[in-house]
């Protein structure tokens, strides 16, 4: 008889003694959004955006902001003005404003890794000026802004218009010695939210910025890129039967299907890399008259739109060597080709704005559609 | 010949049962975060080490079945008092039995503190003990075949685990293996001591030796069991050295968990959380066998009835935990403890079978 | 039940595996005679005519009736076929009236007609159903076995119905019942050992078992715990089960029940043993494992493929009802992390009305449902549907109306209710919803880690029972790879050709050619 007493109590003082705090999901306010911004004290504000449930209004998104030095004590700051406690359990995006950037984003992401709570996979993105700005506008046709610009994210990801910018996969680049990382830029164009192009980082300063078009190539040379539409223009003098005004450049919007990329070390001095990319592809729109049996004229064609995507992506190449980000990874390349390179990210920030990349792509048209 | 053990037949385990209590002996806490202690020794070839550490176990355990068929149903405390004497052999023997008590006391503490970092910060650290303590009561009052039967199921249940690796294969960067073989051999070596704490669990077999029905066949289970304890670790350290890049991964307590961090299901996100809980399943057989040894080792020196035993082993368990709080503590002690582990399991079993081959040949 | 009781049952079964034969079977007899202080049967008729009065309390239907001067007739009216008496045994009587009564004996048209000098079996034969023919000067009586026994016709098994075979089910009538399973088996190998159980209600008990298949050892087991009994009175199967399982305080049932003779005989011929009970339309199959409960019948009359899937669809229901919900009161009490962006909106607005926490709420959903489908069981047929439709539809709306209950919840709650229906074994299914409370309240406070601990509980409870000596968790441990075939999923005939290693069958192959041997294959 005492034995089972004990158990009885051993085990009521189980369960008196050892509740653990519960986080019931309607006593909660979950921010599924924050934005960092640096004002001109250079202090940081921290915007978030609250989905929290009430049983008046069923659930209400309301988006509040707050001045401290660093990002946690900023939402002890904002927990003041609600009244439900704060989890950031649920966040999914995190937005940094343009100065913030500029001046560096090392701490906010290794805060975000720490932090168990936080998933590995909520998004990072730039906007163009402030944050705060952006998401305390009162949109219109927009309820709740945090879903909107995680969506609106998501979806352009999947699209593989830009590229994936998971907290992960930007502290991978962060981390790493020889590959800066990118994240989407979004800004507000009237009463919409849209992505508008890209950030280049050097470590973890904003360096420089590239046009949502260019991703792809940023796609491409990072070796995520795995099928999607892009737009290129060729010159119009290629077409022979051509009755239009031949000098005009023609767009030729393309659809690539399968593609694969080798980046090879071929001198390690100067450094000097080889970069052989294969495509396959469909061509979607292209406003010009042509012959599509004629393996002449395809040929014509493919070498067109090679060598203006060579020239492209040569452009996009000079423009972040003379920025000194590099995005696509060279230094990785370089690192895991020469043995004990000892390789920093000073020493190889040193070598990369001299580096010397030859671009060979190769682009095959296996389809054109249903109608000539 | 006084240090045979007799067992009933009921007790008796099948050879190929083994298979399981070496593999889920070896799994446990270590897996959580063993990828950062050996990237700071071997970078991006602590895959060499997991591959090296994995090999010489085998060797290591071949050394210990030979001998083991020395003595035909001995265990490891058998075995020391008859190489050694009683007085010597009981000396060894109670370093034996606080070395499983220890191992028992880290893995405890260990998953206690990833509970509280991962998942409840609040929740005291004696109700966990409390509650893992009754669990591994429970089973121990069951026997060894209540135990095997834990392991069993832990490791059938928990296979799949391996699978959910997949999604972070999709993040993965090969290229973050180049150069292979770039550290130096030295580094790699010193990797593969830092395993220590990860893989050991085998040296069970000198416990359970005699509990064995069938001890001829003893041999391909648990080579098996090794191997796919360490296949399950080299999958586990290549997609970390790919998915985490250098500096991240050295950053990163709980790699495995982190891992886990990136899956996402339909109806199901985050789920290191579900994980960590689930790993209780995958620690308990590692609680029992352990406390299990280490009775094992005591009723050979004193007469303790096994539910005295376990009571009071728990109890002084239980209170053991409350000194331990900090990461730094815990730490201190896995690193300790992998010191002694390592050559209580690496070097002990040589000289054991050394001393063992000599002692034959001079009484022969 | 007191303390004592169990610690009895528990020293009882060490006992039983050194117990031997001829010990056991001696207690079996001792039943019946008792060497020591034997009452004889006396020879002078009004000396009979009182001690039977008097051992026999004498009732009020104790019929006495003087044939002739010597020959008296003794019955319980209502328990003996008139019908029979008057036709066959009367005029035997009256015919020979100097014959001696091992004489008559020959001379009744009767199937069964007994000797005996013992008084107290005398008279538990007349409380059986047996006429008492005694002459004067003899020391003996007759004992003509003309028992009738009203019992319902046979029926459909109500509680373990299924779509495809046989439709009959067990009655209360053991001799039915028996002649059910020999219409199924016509074999000499099929044996019959009846016990007698129950010091005041005398209930006959069989066991039933192929003689060449059965394990004797197993046999012997169950015949040792079944004497072993000291209980007053068993009325019915489930009972018996219940004190003969190798551990009773756990919720487990570790003996089938079953109102199916096919699937008693698919028992039997598996080399299990089965109990029948007099009086009970349950019968007992032993030793079960745990997976064999959410083992159909139909199974086997099923192809395989299909057979399998169902078999999958059942035991992940199992999973399913008893996870499901308190997967979902730790989500939402405590890991609202793990919650998809696209559920957490739904979820949430569901939960925005509802005053209690998620334990709360789960377990008063779960409460209703459970009185709903107790109400329904001990209502009649008609009666207990309409309380299903007013519980499901009303109920279910008017909580999440009135702002009680998410309507997520009812969802989650419904579902697993269903799924728990879906087990063969109605104790077993019982079982399955029960244990969920306990994992409920364990989810409320400790969340993940607290279901965990629930689940670890369950199953290393599960590893540590057995069933008449045998695991309890076969054929998954201790491992019978070969056995797995025919486990959670059915393969086809010619691989699923060996009994399960759990009954300890004699023979392990169920047809001797067979086209592949599974053990090589």
């Amino acid at each position: 008889m005492i034995k089972k007493l004990g158990l009885v109590i051993l085990s009521l003082t189980l369960l008196i003694g050892g509740c653990a705090e519960q986080k019931l999901l309607e006593k909660i306010g979950l921010i599924t959004l924050a934005g960092y911004d640096l004002n001109e004290d250079g202090k940081v504000v921290t915007t978030a955006v609250i989905r929290q449930v009430d049983p008046e209004f069923q659930s209400m998104v309301t988006t509040s902001s707050a001045v401290n030095d660093s990002s946690l004590g900023a939402l002890t700051e904002i927990n003041r003005k609600t009244t439900k406690k704060l989890m950031q359990g649920q966040m999914r995006i995190t937005l940094f404003g343009e100065t913030l950037a500029t001046e560096g984003i090392g701490s906010f992401l290794n805060t975000l890794s720490k932090n168990s709570s936080t998933s590995s996979g909520i998004l990072l993105a730039m906007t163009a000026g402030n944050a705060k700005e952006l998401l305390e506008y009162p949109y219109k046709n927009i309820n709740d802004v945090g879903q909107e610009i995680y969506k609106l994210i998501e979806q352009n990801v999947d699209a593989e218009l830009v590229t994936s910018s998971t907290l992960h996969e930007v502290s991978q680049d962060y981390y790493s010695v020889g590959r800066d990382m990118i994240i989407p830029i979004i800004e507000r164009k009237e009463e919409v939210i849209e992505v508008t192009g890209v950030a280049l980082f050097n470590k973890d300063k904003l360096v420089g910025q590239l046009p949502a078009k260019d991703s792809f190539y940023l796609l491409l040379i990072r070796g995520k890129f795995k099928s999607g539409k892009f737009e290129t223009t060729i010159p119009g003098d290629i077409f022979s039967s051509n009755q239009s005004d031949s000098s005009e450049p023609v767009p030729v919007v393309l659809d690539t299907i399968s593609s694969t990329k080798k980046l090879k070390l071929t001198d390690k001095n100067v450094p000097e890399f080889e970069l052989q990319i294969n495509l396959n592809g469909r061509i979607l729109e292209l406003d010009a008259e042509m012959d599509f049996d004629n393996p002449v004229e395809i040929e014509k064609l493919e070498k067109a739109i090679n060598q203006s995507l060579t020239e492209e992506l040569k452009s996009i190449l000079d423009y972040c060597q003379e920025i000194n980000s590099d995005v696509f990874g060279l230094g990785k390349q370089y690192r895991s080709q020469v043995r004990n390179s000892k390789l920093t990210h000073e020493s190889w920030h040193a070598k990369y704005p001299t580096a010397k990349v030859n671009i060979k792509i190769n682009f095959k048209i296996l389809r054109s559609g249903v109608f000539e | 010949m006084k240090n045979v053990i007799h067992v009933k037949p009921q007790q008796m385990i099948n050879a190929f049962l083994v298979f399981f209590v070496v593999h889920t002996t070896q799994i446990g806490v270590g897996i959580h975060g063993f990828q950062r202690i050996i990237y700071q020794e071997s970078k991006q070839d602590a895959w060499f080490s997991v591959l090296v550490i994995g090999i010489v176990s085998h060797v290591i355990v071949i050394v210990m079945i030979k001998t083991l068929e020395m003595y035909d149903s001995h265990d490891l405390y058998g075995i020391n008092r008859e190489v050694f004497g009683t007085w010597i052999g009981n000396f060894i023997n109670v370093i034996y039995f606080f070395y499983c008590s220890v191992a028992f006391f880290s893995v405890l503490i260990n998953y206690i503190e990833v509970i509280q970092t991962w998942i409840f910060p609040l929740l005291s650290t004696w109700f966990i003990s409390a509650t893992l303590l009754l669990l591994v009561i429970y089973t121990f009052l069951g026997g060894l075949r209540v135990i095997v039967g834990v392991s069993f199921f832990s490791f059938m249940l928990a296979f799949w685990l391996i699978f959910v690796l997949v999604f972070p294969l999709q993040y993965s960067d090969p290229q973050s293996l180049f150069p292979i073989l770039e550290s130096k051999f030295i580094d790699i070596l010193k990797g593969a001591k830092a395993m220590t704490f990860t893989i050991i669990g085998f040296e069970i077999l000198y416990i359970i030796f005699p509990f064995v029905k069938d001890k001829k066949n003893i041999r391909k289970p648990v080579h098996y069991g090794l191997l796919v304890t360490t296949l399950m670790y080299l999958a586990v350290i290549l997609v970390s050295l790919t998915y985490f890049s250098g500096e991240q991964l050295s950053k990163t307590i709980w790699a495995t968990l982190s891992l886990f961090s990136i899956v996402q299901f339909p109806f199901l996100e985050r789920f290191e959380f579900l994980a960590v809980c689930f790993w209780m399943l995958i620690i308990l057989p590692n609680l029992c066998l352990y406390v299990w040894a280490a009775h094992r080792g005591l009723t050979g020196m004193i007469n303790i009835s096994a539910k005295k035993f376990i009571w009071l082993f728990s109890c002084i368990v239980l209170l053991l935990t409350f000194f331990i709080k900090s990461r730094i503590q815990i730490n201190s002690i896995n690193n300790i403890f992998g010191q002694v582990a390592f050559y209580i399991v690496f070097i002990y079993p040589l000289f054991l079978y050394v001393l063992a081959l000599v002692k034959k040949k001079l009484t022969s | 039940m007191s303390n004592k009781f169990f610690k009895n049952m528990f020293k009882k079964k060490e006992s039983k595996q050194q117990a031997q034969s001829d010990s056991s079977s001696l207690k079996n007899k001792s039943i019946n005679n008792h060497s020591h202080d034997k009452k004889l049967i006396s020879p002078d008729k009004a000396k009979f005519i009182s001690l039977i009065e008097k051992e026999s309390n004498n009732p009020s239907d104790l019929k006495t009736k003087f044939i002739t001067e010597d020959y008296t007739l003794f019955y319980i009216e209502n328990l003996v076929d008139s019908r029979v008496l008057n036709k066959h045994i009367l005029p035997v009587v009256l015919k020979n009236p100097n014959s001696s009564p091992s004489e008559l004996k020959f001379q009744l048209q009767i199937p069964e007609a007994n000797m005996t000098e013992n008084l107290e079996l005398a008279i538990l034969e007349l409380f059986s159903g047996a006429a008492l023919i005694h002459k004067n000067g003899y020391p003996t009586v007759l004992l003509a076995k003309i028992n009738t026994r009203e019992s319902r016709s046979l029926s459909a098994p109500e509680n373990e119905s299924q779509v495809i075979g046989s439709q009959v089910g067990f009655n209360e009538s053991l001799s039915t019942n028996e002649s059910l399973v020999r219409r199924y088996i016509r074999t000499p190998d099929l044996y019959i050992k009846k016990l007698t159980v129950g010091k005041i209600s005398n209930t006959t008990v069989s066991i039933l078992y192929l003689k060449s298949i059965a394990s004797e050892e197993m046999v012997q087991t169950l015949q040792q715990r079944i004497t072993d009994l000291k209980i007053d009175a068993l009325l019915d199967s489930s009972f018996l089960a219940e004190m003969i399982d190798d551990n009773s305080l756990s919720p487990f049932p570790q003996m089938l029940l079953t109102e199916r003779p096919d699937r008693f005989c698919d028992g039997l011929l598996n080399g299990k043993l089965g109990i029948l009970v007099d009086g009970s339309s349950m019968a007992v199959i032993c030793p079960h494992s745990f997976i064999e409960f959410f083992q159909s019948r139909e199974d086997q009359n099923l192809r395989w493929p299909i057979a399998s899937f169902l078999r999958l669809l059942r035991f992940s229901a199992v999973f399913l009802s008893i996870f499901l919900t308190p997967l979902y009161v730790a989500a939402l009490t405590f890991h609202y992390e793990v919650i998809p962006q696209s559920l957490l909106v739904p979820l949430s607005e569901s939960r925005a009305l509802v005053p209690f926490p998620p334990i709360i709420e789960a377990l008063l959903l779960e409460l209703i449902i459970e009185l709903l489908r107790e109400a329904g069981a001990r209502l009649p047929t008609k009666v207990g549907q309409t309380i299903g439709i007013v519980g499901g539809i009303v109920i279910g709306t008017a909580a999440v109306q009135a702002g009680i209950t998410s309507n997520i919840l009812i969802i989650i709650v419904a579902l697993s209710a269903l799924a728990s229906f879906t087990t063969p074994s109605y104790m077993m299914g019982n079982v399955i919803r029960a244990i969920r409370f306990p994992i409920i309240i364990l989810a409320g406070f400790w969340g993940f880690y607290g279901i965990m601990l629930g689940f670890c509980f369950l199953l290393i409870h599960l590893i540590k029972q057995s069933s008449l000596g045998t695991p309890y968790t076969a054929p998954f441990y201790p491992p019978r790879w070969v056995d797995w075939r025919d486990s959670i999923i059915r393969l086809p005939l010619p691989l699923t050709n060996l009994r399960p290693t759990s009954s300890r069958a004699k023979k392990r192959k169920k047809y001797e050619e067979e086209p592949i041997d599974p053990e090589k294959s």
